[in-house]
């Protein structure tokens, strides 16, 4: 009976992600036709001669009419093509293969010490509210948002780098013990080849941009673990169990500490975005070879057909997130299957 | 208040009320507001003030000494008295890209903001007004724009503009505020949705009130709480985006002053020592960011009543001295609860109240006493109050024995061993009482594990079963959700956690005012058998006197926190003293109801309640004394007492003239 709900639970919710992915892929090609000119001009413009220039805009199907091209942008999305890049030879689908796991990998990185960060802060700040540790907590929460990841990745590379050379500050390996790159995120593949030298080596590397990422939306988790916690409190199921005499440390953790978390869960995929749009930032800091800074290298050169595959991508990988998201709220929270 | 006043009463009027819970709210939503509002007060200065008051500029990187002579600013100079915060490579000066800066921030911010603002106010008052699939369409791009990461959509929008317009304040604007445009557009719309639906903007309609006003106006009122919220944090967010987009290089065009911009230009420095390049445009915009952030925190503590605190405010009240070990009294009575001159006090922002102030009753085994009154009168503070189960602010004094232990006064741990076991306690929201994530097994477990360690999960299990069956509902069931079962299931659920280690004692607090009849007799046929066999004392807290009727011996009415009238059931409805009794009996409709009469007036403010008897204003027999003292409790008949001035015994003797009530109220009148 539990699974079969579940189980179309997740179609239910399978069904509302494909009008949204439909959205949000018009919504980018229409905003990318919305620069005037075509790629190739605007990109190499002026660097190579007009015919060259004519002959590259006919091969990309740049003369097509701009339905056709719309059509074939969908389906290539859908089918796993995300185009061609001008300034590189390395298809849009190849340079995400070889960028998107060191960007998921810090993503994840920085969710873990996020999530760390924000329940325990902001679970003992809803529990002791009003106290200065809670004060303490908010502020802090407050603080650790309202610094720009780019700052606080560069006064942590100028302290535990520079100052006492304790962690590495850029890159994402040492260069010799990286480990053989299987999966391409490196703390898996130093696990699979059992490479302990490479493991240590490349968490060392992690350490400083997934705190200075999740430290960012950790602030956001305190704030939200704490109202959820205030409210959970007042709720009317741990007054009941406090009148069936339960103790106070069950009341605490099993009936209010645990339901506090659903939304959490719940906005984490609104979370993942929010990290991944930081990871740009982090990754030009700490010079971390991701996806981000690929974006990123392709604004820079202008290459519009680059950025719109990588943004695409992203634009996928968001919603798929959001799907991840639904079903795992499904399994915590009995009540959303219905 | 009611909402249909919306449309005549003066936006002053409304506005003033949107603010009151700024006027009550705590000392440290406040102090958040406050201490936001003076830093961004700073900034602001800086921003506007500065440029007059520091003699550099932000792109100026030499002073004129005499006419036609310029000597060139030092490069990478540290603070000192002529650069107040050093100076950067470029040799432009520190402090003075810090007040341009702020000007920026502040221009972007306001700009960005204000955009997002009036195209989601409008977009989401169409949409919401047209409905349809429309709508449809609007709502799931603008969760799509609001699900894509906000940076990555302002650079992209900062890109394809950067086509049209070369880089600058024009451009981050935009790239900026399209970011929030979805935050503005869901509230709105989902106001405009609900309020399009009211029957009130209907009934205003008719009235001839064009359409569009009338809806405008109401959306306008709801969300006028809950926007400045969102306001303040998008601001605060916006001055991070601009900032992130400077240090990317798509900010404003170089080399005009921005703090992301600056901290970039500054990040090769860093690796060489320097520190002051970078350290100061970065506390420039945590600074700002903080306050703001400050600002729409202190504003939603306000605003956000889930987050208002309760029992902070006002006067503190002293509790009751706790003991160290338990008092045992052993009564020779055996009685289910004993119940002396017990007090209840809450701390309010208008100064303490004793909802409830001065109660005392016995409770028999096996005996079902009715408490009964309007609402507010205190009878569920009573309740929770003879298990001490006080919200933050509240206080118990007095004297409340359960099975030999003081519950006023006993240790934490020993009360808390008698919750569920010895004494349980039903609530009247059914819906919102068991934990939405446990299984109904797991309820019961832990329950019965927490009294009784040495019981197996398997045990446990059986006796949750046995209680389940007790109650009517199929044993099978036990291991589902809250949610798979209706409200009056899950009322007998919660009978049935109240009964399985079969307490001496219930405490019932309108156990069936959610339900309806069949399940409301289902439950107190249960009630009524757990009395005759299990010799359980029941204490039924309700203003349902039908209920009363059916399931009790004894009654006991309160009136603003104070017992007026007590007796067995008949007496009380067919011959109640009391002129409260007589006006409540009289206003419950029955077969021998002729009209329908209620008592006038409303029930006195607890803050400050009347001197003498609390019902004296709204008394038909009111007499001098009754306003100066208040009557005690007198026998009226062989186990009935009243606390009125009409009778000997209440401490006044009773003048030889009056028309004492008698007889059926419903009958011969209040």
């Amino acid at each position: 009976m539990h699974a079969g709900s579940l189980g179309r639970y997740i179609l239910q919710r399978l069904a509302l992600a494909v009008p949204m992915v439909f959205i949000l892929l018009t919504l980018l090609f229409l905003l990318l036709h919305a620069a005037p000119g075509d790629p190739v001009t605007a990109t190499l413009g002026g660097r190579l001669p007009p015919e060259e220039i004519a002959a590259r805009k006919e091969a990309l199907g740049l003369n097509d009419p701009i339905l056709v091209q719309y059509f074939r942008y969908i389906g290539g999305a859908v089918t796993g093509d995300f185009g061609n890049p001008i300034t590189d030879p390395r298809s849009v689908t190849q340079i995400v293969l070889d960028t998107a796991p060191a960007t998921i990998e810090l993503a994840v990185a920085g969710m873990l010490v996020a999530v760390m960060l924000g329940v325990t802060v902001g679970a003992l700040s809803g529990r002791l509210r009003d106290t200065p540790f809670d004060i303490g907590g908010r502020l802090f929460g407050i603080l650790v948002y309202a610094a720009p990841v780019f700052w606080t990745g560069l006064l942590a590379q100028l302290f535990f780098s520079v100052h006492l050379g304790w962690l590495p500050s850029q890159q994402r390996s040492g260069g010799f013990d990286a480990p053989k790159d299987i999966t391409g995120f490196y703390v898996l593949d130093s696990i699979i080849t059992w490479d302990m030298a490479a493991l240590s080596d490349v968490l060392a590397h992690l350490v400083l941009p997934a705190v200075t990422l999740g430290l960012l939306v950790g602030g956001i988790f305190i704030r939200l673990v704490r109202v959820n916690m205030l409210q959970t409190l007042r709720s009317d199921y741990v007054e009941a169990a406090r009148a069936r005499g339960l103790r106070e440390h069950v009341v605490l953790f099993r009936h209010a500490f645990k339901t506090a978390l659903i939304p959490i869960v719940t906005i984490m995929g609104l979370q993942f975005a929010m990290l991944l749009g930081n990871a740009v930032l982090t990754e030009k800091t700490f010079t971390w070879p991701g996806l981000a800074q690929a974006l990123v290298n392709f604004i820079a050169a202008r290459d519009y057909a680059a950025v719109q595959g990588i943004v695409t991508f992203i634009a996928l990988m968001i919603v798929a997130v959001s799907l991840l998201i639904d079903i795992l709220t499904g399994l915590i929270d009995p009540r959303v299957r219905y | 208040m009611g909402r249909n006043d919306m449309t005549s009463t003066p936006l002053r009027a409304r506005l003033h009320h949107a603010w009151r819970p700024f006027r009550e709210s705590g000392r440290i939503a406040r102090g958040l507001i406050y201490s936001g509002a003076g830093v961004i007060a700073g900034f602001l200065l800086l921003a506007f003030a500065g440029p007059l008051l520091y003699p550099y500029g932000g792109t100026q990187y030499r002073v004129e000494t005499e006419p036609g002579e310029f000597a060139t600013f030092p490069e990478l100079a540290p603070p000192s008295a002529e650069h107040w915060l050093g100076t950067t490579k470029d040799q432009f000066d520190v402090f003075a890209r810090i007040i341009d800066g702020a000007t920026i921030a502040f221009t972007v911010m306001t700009l960005a903001v204000s955009i997002a603002m009036v195209v989601g106010v409008t977009l989401g008052l169409f949409s919401g007004y047209r409905g349809g699939r429309l709508d449809r369409i609007a709502v799931t791009a603008m969760d799509a724009v609001y699900a894509f990461p906000p940076l990555v959509l302002a650079i992209i929008v900062a890109f394809v503009l950067g086509a049209y317009v070369s880089p600058g304040v024009v451009s981050a604007t935009f790239a900026v505020g399209v970011v929030y445009i979805p935050q503005y557009f869901r509230v709105v719309r989902n106001q405009t949705l609900s309020v399009k639906e009211e029957p009130f903007v209907e009934a205003a309609r008719s009235f001839g009130a064009r359409n569009r006003t009338v809806l405008g106006r109401y959306v306008f009122f709801n969300v006028v709480q809950t926007v400045p919220v969102i306001l303040t944090l998008n601001a605060a967010d916006a001055i991070l985006v601009l900032a992130a987009l400077g240090f990317l290089g798509y900010g404003v065009q170089p080399p005009t002053p921005e703090w992301g911009y600056d901290i970039s230009q500054a990040v090769d420095d860093v690796a060489a020592g320097i520190w002051w390049t970078a350290l100061w445009p970065g506390i420039a915009i945590v600074l700002l960011v903080t306050a703001l952030t400050l600002v729409g925190e202190g504003l939603n503590d306000v605003v956000n009543p889930l987050l208002r605190a309760r029992g902070k405010a006002g006067r503190k009240l002293n509790a009751m001295p706790r003991l160290r070990r338990a008092r045992r009294q052993d009564d020779a009575e055996r009685l289910a609860a004993r119940v002396r001159d017990l007090r209840v006090g809450y701390r309010t922002a208008d100064g303490p109240l004793w909802a409830v102030d001065g109660v005392s009753f016995d409770l028999r085994p096996g005996e079902c006493v009715a408490l009964v009154g309007e609402s507010g009168c205190g009878k569920s503070s009573m309740g929770r109050a003879m298990l001490r189960l006080m919200p933050p602010g509240g206080v118990v004094h007095g004297q409340v024995e359960i099975g030999g232990t003081d519950v006023v006064t006993a240790p934490e741990s020993e009360v808390r061993r008698l919750r569920g076991e010895r004494a349980a306690l039903m609530f009247q929201e059914p819906m919102t009482r068991l934990n939405p994530l446990q299984r109904v097994s797991d309820h019961f477990v832990e329950m019965i594990r927490t009294h009784r360690p040495k019981t197996s999960r398997d045990e446990a299990r059986s006796m949750a079963r046995e209680a389940l069956v007790q109650v009517g509902i199929p044993p099978t069931r036990i291991d589902n959700y809250p949610h798979e079962f209706s409200g009056g299931m899950r009322q007998r659920v919660m009978l049935a956690l109240s009964i399985v280690l079969t307490p001496r004692l219930i405490v019932a607090d309108e156990p069936t005012t959610a339900l309806d009849v069949i399940v409301e007799s289902q439950i107190l046929s249960i009630l009524e058998r757990l009395r005759a066999e299990e010799e359980v004392g029941i204490l039924l807290i309700t203003h349902n006197l039908g209920v009363v009727a059916e399931a009790c011996d004894r009654v006991a009415v309160m009136y603003a926190g104070k017992i007026v009238e007590t007796g067995p059931v008949d007496e009380i409805f067919n011959n109640p003293k009391h002129p409260y009794t007589r006006g409540l009996v009289a206003s419950t409709i029955s077969l021998k109801t002729t009209e329908l009469r209620s008592i006038g007036g409303y029930p006195p403010s607890l803050v400050d309640p009347p001197q003498g008897c609390r019902f004296a204003p709204r008394c038909p027999y009111v007499m001098d004394h009754c306003t100066r003292r208040p009557p005690e409790l007198a026998e009226v008949g062989p186990e009935q007492r009243a606390a009125c001035f009409l009778y000997p015994g209440a401490g006044q003797p009773v003048p030889y003239d009056v028309a004492v009530p008698s007889g059926d109220p419903q009958v011969s009148g209040i």
